[in-house]
């Protein structure tokens, strides 16, 4: 099992194949599967993704029982259809795909956990407009999420994906990272610029703390998703145009696991601190529970 | 020693009915080890949390999905929101105790179950490490408590009466086909029990052939 992305980028670099494929390989050598049990298994996630994001763009949207989120990803299609949005459409596509899914996450409806619930949005938000700027094959798409889940599974055994232990950075930042270097790859990235899009995609959401209004994930988990999307894109964006990070992505990992174990309780999905402790986020949480909690 | 995640699907997945992997998924994950563990009728459930799971398990639906798991359901079950409910209407008394203090096992999303009948009771302790992925810290069967590795997959042999000294012929079967990097020994009065932690995710077509070779092994 690939122990950091330098042995991947190293291993890719060596033999000529993709991250993705050096991803199907290892999961065939550990889990003893064939190599097609492993494809329809990531078909299956890609079609719930997929299915999340449509039910979440269609007609009015959905709303969570609590009605603090929904309906939002409806109103960035509307106005993407009558404007030129400020950051570009591609970007807005993007976001309005990572939203989609978090707002059907928020409405107890079925998402694929890309690395978690709480950061599922991120992932399909970058796959699906993707899919649409760089026509991918469905081959395509599945690669994608063979080469985020790859380098996804180096930061989780070395940094961690629970927002509980680490904060966002560890769901959201993860997930930005894992979309960044996919999309490079889906691009026609090198392996290096794939480690490099994760490296800036990573350092730019370190520190980012887990903060949800009344212990529920929808303020602020479902439009930091957004954050995640785009982050990843300018990430993908700078590593192709050629800029480094100068700090290698496993000690951006590293530094990631050790700010993790910085930061307070509070701001580690206890529902204290961050916005979850405003006055605002406060009374939320007495509307919703009550005050016993 | 394995690695917390070893899978690509720890990391793409699981499908799931929202909202938190850690908290909803993986507390659905606790609670089917506690299911398997005690392997029979359950009557009482009583689970107590700690740490981000005692200030957040209302908002990210942890109780229906402990529910759910100690009901045997998987985590995109629909009837996993119902499964408090559920469990209630079929004769489960089952209770959430908000604990203060820090975690036994100095993780945040930790969850202690005790789990009984008028006959049997168990104890199941076990932290949700993200993602929908668990760790069994500690059990407690007839008495005796077993501390494994903490990462699944992990094989539980219940030796009643003794009849098997150091499960000879099922650690052989397991080195074979789910090769392990610790197996523990520990004896009760009446019963031993042997404890392996597997290196890697065992296929369906493992764990059935080693579910149906030997009597009372059960596969986290």
């Amino acid at each position: 099992m690939y122990n950091s992305i330098k042995e991947i980028v190293t291993a890719a670099n060596e033999t000529g194949k993709t991250i993705a494929e050096l991803t199907i390989e290892q999961e065939c050598q550990l889990s003893g599967k064939s190599r097609d049990e492993i494809w329809q298994r990531m078909t299956v996630n890609l079609q719930t993704m997929q299915a999340a994001v449509q039910r979440g763009e269609s007609g009015r949207g959905v709303f969570s029982q609590t009605h603090l989120t929904g309906g939002e990803a409806v109103k960035i299609k509307n106005y993407r259809a009558s404007h030129h949005p400020l950051s570009g459409d591609v970007m807005m596509a993007a976001v309005q795909g990572a939203i989609a899914t978090n707002e059907v996450n928020a409405a107890m409806g079925v998402v694929c956990a890309t690395p978690t619930a709480g950061s599922s949005g991120t992932l399909p938000g970058i796959l699906f407009m993707l899919k649409e700027r760089l026509s991918l094959t469905k081959k395509q798409m599945i690669d994608f999420l063979f080469t985020a889940g790859g380098v996804g599974l180096v930061i989780a055994n070395h940094a961690g994906i629970a927002g509980a232990t680490g904060g966002c950075q560890a769901e959201v930042g993860s997930a930005s990272a894992m979309g960044a270097a996919a999309a490079v790859e889906a691009a026609n990235g090198t392996p290096e610029q794939s480690a490099q899009a994760m490296s800036i995609a990573i350092s730019n959401l370190l520190g980012l703390v887990c903060d949800p209004i009344a212990g529920l994930v929808e303020i602020p988990c479902v439009k930091r998703n957004a954050i995640g999307a785009g982050n990843a894109l300018i990430a993908a964006d700078m590593a192709l145009a050629g800029c480094t990070s100068k700090i290698p992505t496993d000690e951006c990992i590293m530094a990631m696991d050790k700010v993790g174990r910085g930061l307070p309780a509070s701001l580690r999905e206890t529902g204290i601190g961050g916005l979850a402790g405003t006055p605002t986020g406060q009374a939320i949480k007495a509307r919703i529970f009550g005050n016993e909690v | 020693m394995g690695a917390k995640f070893r899978s690509v699907f720890d990391i793409i997945g699981p499908t799931m009915i929202g909202p938190s992997s850690s908290h909803t998924a993986g507390a659905v994950a606790i609670g089917r080890a506690a299911y398997k563990l005690f392997n029979g009728p359950i009557r009482k459930v009583t689970v107590y949390y700690y740490e981000s799971f005692a200030k957040t398990h209302r908002g990210h639906g942890t109780d229906y999905a402990i529910a759910a798991g100690v009901q045997g359901f998987a985590p995109d079950d629909s009837r996993v929101p119902r499964a408090v409910e559920l469990a209630r209407q079929h004769g489960i008394d089952i209770r959430f105790v908000e604990e203060e203090g820090p975690s036994p096992i100095h993780h945040p999303n930790t969850a202690v179950l005790e789990v009984s009948n008028d006959n049997h009771s168990i104890e199941l302790t076990a932290c949700s490490i993200g993602g929908g992925s668990i760790e069994i810290r500690q059990f407690v069967i007839d008495n005796i408590t077993v501390q494994p590795a903490g990462p699944l997959p992990i094989i539980v042999y219940i030796d009643h009466g003794k009849k098997h000294p150091n499960a000879v012929e099922l650690t052989g079967v397991v080195e074979k086909i789910a090769p392990f990097y610790r197996k523990q020994s520990l004896k009760g009065p009446i019963n031993d029990i042997y404890e392996f932690d597997i290196k890697n995710y065992m296929s369906a077509a493992t764990i059935q052939q080693i579910e149906k070779q030997f009597k009372n092994v059960i596969c986290l």
